[in-house]
């Protein structure tokens, strides 16, 4: 198991990444998810024993790998069980075959056992035709592929992936994940991807997370909305603008925070209902997505752009239709700041 | 312009008729520049890496010092190598004073600077990503820096060829040091400055020509292995 340990990390005095705890357990398929400058990449390239957390430390199976309060170094051994593919990934010098060999090269792996397993790779990214092609006679999303590829080439126990569909059309996604899927069945290997794409998050990975500001999101990565809280009394229903909408919180806190709504906390109907909830939007159904059996994603603009959870059975009783109207009502203590 | 030609002509016939004393220059002046570049190439290039890639305590004072050390006049670096090795200086022992190891040790002194610097910067023009991917397919400390010297090499090969610039050109160092004596430490530099004070002008030339040509050809090797590279 890969796991942060109370770790924060700071660029120039800037603190990007606050975690108390963050596990890779083996065999996980984890999704980042979060906007840009949450913090993820940082947590990857953390998680990759590439860079040593300001305070914290990274474990390894229980044992502290890198940082802690003697500031160690990663060792050879303990890197060469994870491997980070980058957003926007860079080949070596060389060609494709030379790139996906690399790892094995390092490890002093035979030439003939080399070749063997980049064949085999590439065969089943669907790289094959690439194999002696430069890095500048690739498209964007070949590259990543062969980054993909090249990572796997090395079997690691932990597959770190940053945005690996970012450069890809929608196939060569499908293509990418599908051979994820593929690698995950053959052995054990866990993942751990950021992504901005919900919808890919929630289709491939079993464990989606939410980050935002260098925090872990206590919800779902739906509904996250940074906000400044006025300051008034303790104990004090607070109406908190968000777009052009008044979401009623219950806090004492003031101040910047992320103000987050847990899609499955939002009731869902056709009509106001009288009700507790000091929070109901009417708006138009956006999108329905069935990401998982029998739960559809109901995406409405309410003001703004909200997303609530319901069965099948339920989307059908309400004739939710994209376009049709909708009412969003959640109580004040659903809402969780952080 | 017939002074030039003059010099051109006196240039070739040297170099044709195999003068034994011209020859002797070329070699020594070849042989030194040759060492002190691979010595000062051998120390700076890591030095220069470790710079860019290392963070360390006094990282921006060691950047500075380097970088001025690039400016530091030749005539003062034999100055204080003289006063090193002459006799009663703290490696008289060595008895190097007016030999080419003098003239050699002088440029590396004076090439050191130069390779660090200059490979600290072509090492840091590399992409960073390229250092981080290295590391995270396994590769060990010694293998990842040769992943980042393979995207530098064209920048590095430069550093080369600059430092070796500079030592087959210098002529303060090795006139305090070596002493300009003829068939021992008389080498390109210091016997054209020999020539003109003596009204040799058309032999300075020629030297000069000769010298320029060294210069040339090291740099056609550089594209050539350039070429090479991108094919």
């Amino acid at each position: 198991m890969l796991e942060l340990v109370g770790v924060r990390h700071c660029y120039g005095g800037r603190m990007v990444l606050d975690l108390e705890r963050f596990a890779v357990p083996p065999g996980a398929l984890i999704a980042m998810v979060g906007p840009n400058g949450s913090g993820k990449s940082t947590l990857l390239r953390l998680l990759a024993l590439l860079e040593q957390p300001t305070e914290g430390e990274v474990r390894l199976d229980g044992e502290p790998v890198c940082g802690g309060p003697a500031r160690s170094r990663p060792t050879a051994a303990a890197r060469r069980r994870v491997t980070l593919v980058e957003q926007r990934p860079v080949l070596f010098r060389g060609t494709v075959r030379e790139n996906l060999g690399y790892g094995l090269v390092v490890r002093g792996v035979r030439r003939i056992e080399v070749n063997r397993v980049v064949d085999n790779v590439a065969a089943r990214f669907g790289i094959a035709p690439l194999l002696e092609r430069h890095r500048h006679q690739l498209s964007e999303g070949e590259v990543q592929r062969v980054a993909v590829a090249r990572a796997l080439a090395v079997e690691p126990e932990v597959l770190l992936l940053d945005e690996p569909a970012s450069s890809a059309d929608r196939a060569a996604a499908q293509m990418l994940y599908g051979a994820l899927a593929e690698e995950r069945r053959r052995r054990p290997l866990a993942i751990c991807l950021a992504s901005h794409q919900l919808e890919d998050a929630y289709r491939w990975a079993d464990d989606v997370r939410a980050l935002a500001e260098g925090k872990l999101s206590p919800v779902t990565p739906e509904n996250l909305f940074r906000v400044e809280l006025p300051n008034a009394g303790a104990g004090d229903l607070k109406h908190i603008r968000v777009g052009t909408i008044e979401i009623a919180v219950m806090t004492d806190r003031a101040g910047p925070a992320i103000l987050a709504v847990a899609p499955s906390d939002i009731f869902v109907s056709r009509a106001p209902l009288t009700s507790s909830a000091r929070n109901v939007f009417a708006g138009r159904v956006t999108r329905l997505a069935r990401q998982r059996p029998g739960v559809v994603h109901v995406t409405a603009d309410v003001g703004v752009e909200l997303v609530a959870v319901v069965t099948e059975a339920a989307a059908g009783d309400l004739q939710l239709t994209p376009g049709g109207p909708v009412v969003f009502a959640f109580k004040a203590s659903a809402v969780r700041l952080f | 312009m017939d002074f030039l030609g003059e010099g051109l002509r006196r240039a070739l016939a040297l170099l044709l008729a195999g003068d034994a004393e011209v020859t002797g220059v070329v070699v020594l002046t070849l042989k030194v520049a040759v060492t002190a570049t691979v010595i000062a190439c051998a120390i700076g290039l890591p030095l220069g890496f470790f710079l860019a890639t290392r963070p360390f305590w006094g990282r921006r004072a060691a950047f500075t010092l380097v970088n001025t050390a690039l400016a530091f006049p030749t005539v003062v670096t034999g100055l204080l190598l003289f006063g090193l090795l002459s006799r009663r200086g703290p490696l008289g022992g060595l008895g190097w004073l007016y030999t080419w190891q003098a003239i050699a040790v002088g440029d590396v002194c004076i090439a050191l600077p130069i390779a660090a610097a200059l490979s600290a910067a072509a090492v840091q023009g590399v992409d960073p990503r390229v250092r981080r991917t290295a590391q995270t397919l396994g590769a060990s400390a010694w293998r990842t820096a040769w992943a980042v010297a393979r995207e530098a090499r064209f920048a590095l090969a430069a550093v080369i060829t600059a430092a070796f610039g500079h030592v087959i050109a210098e002529i303060g160092s090795a006139m305090i040091v070596g002493g300009n004596i003829r068939g021992s430490t008389r080498t390109l530099t210091t016997a054209i400055a020999l020539y003109t004070g003596q009204g040799e002008f058309g032999l300075a030339l020629a030297l000069g020509v000769i010298l320029l040509v060294l210069a040339l050809l090291v740099n056609i090797a550089l594209q050539v292995l350039q070429g090479k590279a991108h094919a």
